[in-house]
């Protein structure tokens, strides 16, 4: 798996761009997956995942590890989400004056926004396996060899995260039955 | 095996993971414990959570999009580079090729010959500045261009060997040997190295660059100069003069009170200009910097490349490569060595593009730049003329560019499609 990422990779650095579809094809779910987690709209993650994806094209020959593409890239879109929450909170804080004369429209959440904020609040390791796991198709074999590890250790990491995101998912829960400040009535 | 022991192997068994023995003893003990049974219920229903988000995340034209908007922004990149003269930028991005970064050598090293007219005899300078004349070593910039925008190549002379580096491509460095008229081409960030053969025009007019340097120190010397009078340059009071010669202008800036010169500015036949500064004089120079050996940790490339003589063939060729290659059918609204270079990470992008062997493109990197070479001996020659702009390539009845050679009575006309006629100068194309 990462042997194709390096192709790819070696590719477009020796002037076949177009061959950086590929890595778009591969990676975009698991972006989508995890950018939607993080900014809770699903045209926001696009945008944010199609750009990550262009910056990385255009930073490819800093790449000092093309077996490492997957981890870089994650690591250029986690840099984009931050950039646009930022941009986010300044547009908010303008909608909330705006708020008092007209409505403002509510976010297109993705069907599974609770699963996706989940997976996007994953510490690095696990957030790594399970998108690469359920996002992008791989096998837990493929992801041992893709993340040079043994496959106890991406077969423990994607327990762990289970645990993680059932913990999460039902905090969630129970945030949406009894939402802030009622316990205190 | 205990519950806990179990429960540790359900993500294994949810994943098929589990060998059949492991795999029966598994769903044995589900089936007795109520426990074990809801934990693993609990993790197939989170399993198929997230398969079936992982197929509903993936959207429509997606991977279209992501790549419209790499073209967009390369274009976009491409542009700005042009505009800011500085059109090696993206050497980031498509230098990585080894085939490329031959043929941008072969163009680069060409492309700084610039300037190198030789001087005609009837120019005669008298003995002066012996400091300047005889330094044993001398550093100094050289930005193509009359704005400072250009590309700056840093100069290294240390007797019959230069040492040239790029500011826009900094991992290039060239050592050139005017002696053996050899030339040692160092890809830092590779660690390879190319020699070149630069026999003939090329290394006569490269030995000149460094005569021409020189014989301008003298000129301002010889006092056969216009005096421009005392100006601040470079944050430096100088005294400026202007020396014409018979195709070029040359404006030295010197020191006002060491008359070392400050800055260089010249002009040479109708487009090509440069300038050269932060002059250092018998600065002690590493020997090894300006060694021919290949440097220990590089490897040996073999690719010969013959540099040396550029012939009409060369600049028929090169007119080719911009109008098919670079332009897409049609010849550019200008020519010459600066609009080349700007050039450059077109013609670069688009033999990666073309998919050409390396052998391809280093030949057509190295026919490229000798087309520019052989430009820049029909400019110092004198009368040229270019009417390209815009014209077809193949279209016959069009002139795209006549020069008179040396001593010859006629003149010599391209057309449209490349074809080359000798002309009568009443015949000669408006």
């Amino acid at each position: 798996m990462s042997e194709n990422d390096k192709y790819y990779i070696e590719r477009c650095l020796d002037g076949h761009p177009d061959d950086f579809r590929h890595l778009v094809r591969r990676y975009q779910a698991v972006l989508l997956a995890n950018l939607a987690g993080k900014l809770g709209n699903k045209d926001r993650a696009e945008e944010a995942a199609q750009e990550a994806l262009v910056r990385a094209y255009f930073n490819m020959s800093k790449l000092k590890k093309p077996g490492s593409f997957f981890s870089w890239l994650l690591g250029i879109a986690d840099h984009v989400a931050k950039e646009h929450q930022r941009k986010e909170q300044v547009r908010y804080q303008r909608d909330l004056v705006r708020s008092f004369s007209q409505e403002v429209p509510p976010a297109e959440l993705s069907q599974d926004y609770a699963l996706e904020a989940a997976i996007a609040e994953l510490p690095d390791a696990y957030r790594k396996v399970v998108l690469l796991r359920y996002y992008g198709e791989n096998s837990c074999n493929q992801i041992a060899e893709q993340l040079d590890m043994p496959l106890g250790t991406v077969t423990k990491t994607l327990s762990r995260a289970y645990a993680m995101l059932r913990q999460s998912l039902q905090q969630q829960e129970r945030a949406e039955v009894y939402p802030e400040g009622i316990n205190e009535v | 095996m205990n519950c806990a022991e179990y429960k540790e192997l359900l993500v294994e068994y949810i994943e098929g993971l589990l060998d059949e023995s492991r795999k029966q003893q598994v769903a044995e003990h589900l089936k007795n414990c109520r426990n074990c049974r809801a934990e693993a219920a609990q993790l197939a229903n989170l399993h198929d959570r997230l398969v079936n988000n992982g197929k509903n995340v993936a959207r429509s034209k997606f991977e279209d999009k992501v790549m419209d908007k790499i073209v967009r922004e390369q274009n976009v990149r491409l542009k700005a580079a042009a505009k800011a003269g500085s059109a090696l930028k993206l050497r980031s991005i498509i230098m990585k090729s080894p085939f490329v970064k031959i043929a941008a050598a072969a163009i680069i090293i060409i492309a700084i010959l610039i300037g190198i007219n030789p001087f005609k005899p009837s120019i005669t300078f008298a003995q002066v500045v012996k400091p300047i004349l005889n330094a044993r070593t001398m550093i100094f910039d050289m930005i193509l261009g009359a704005d400072e925008t250009g590309m700056v190549m840093h100069e290294i002379v240390v007797g019959p060997r230069i040492r040239r580096t790029m500011s826009n491509m900094p991992n290039m460095i060239m050592v050139i040997d005017l002696d053996s008229e050899n030339m040692l081409v160092l890809d830092s960030e590779a660690k390879t190295a190319v020699y070149a053969d630069i026999e003939g025009d090329l290394g006569d007019r490269t030995r000149s660059y460094i005569r021409f340097v020189r014989q301008i120190i003298k000129k301002l010397q010889d006092g056969q100069v216009e005096d421009l009078g005392e100006q601040m340059i470079d944050g430096r009071k100088a005294v400026g003069f202007v020396g014409r010669g018979h195709n070029e202008e040359v404006t030295i800036w010197a020191d006002a009170q060491t008359a070392v010169p400050i800055r260089i500015e010249v002009q040479i036949g109708q487009d090509l200009a440069f300038i050269m500064k932060n002059f250092e004089f018998d600065v002690d120079v590493d020997e090894l910097l300006v060694s021919m050996d290949v440097p220990s940790g590089y490897t040996l490339k073999d690719a010969q490349m013959d540099l040396g003589n550029a012939t009409e063939q060369d600049f028929v060729e090169s007119l080719r490569i911009w109008a098919e290659v670079i332009r897409d059918g049609s010849f550019p609204e200008a020519i010459g060595t600066v609009n080349a270079m700007e050039q450059m990470p077109v013609l670069i992008q688009k033999l990666g593009q073309m998919q050409v062997t390396e052998e391809q493109g280093t030949k057509m990197g190295v026919s490229f730049g000798k087309g520019m070479l052989f430009h820049q001996i029909v400019e110092s020659q004198g009368q040229w003329g270019y009417t390209g702009a815009g014209v077809k390539l193949g279209d016959a009845s069009k002139a795209v560019f006549w020069y008179q050679p040396q001593g010859s009575s006629t003149y010599r006309v391209i057309y449209g499609d490349l074809t080359v006629k000798d002309v009568a100068p009443e015949d000669l194309p408006q």
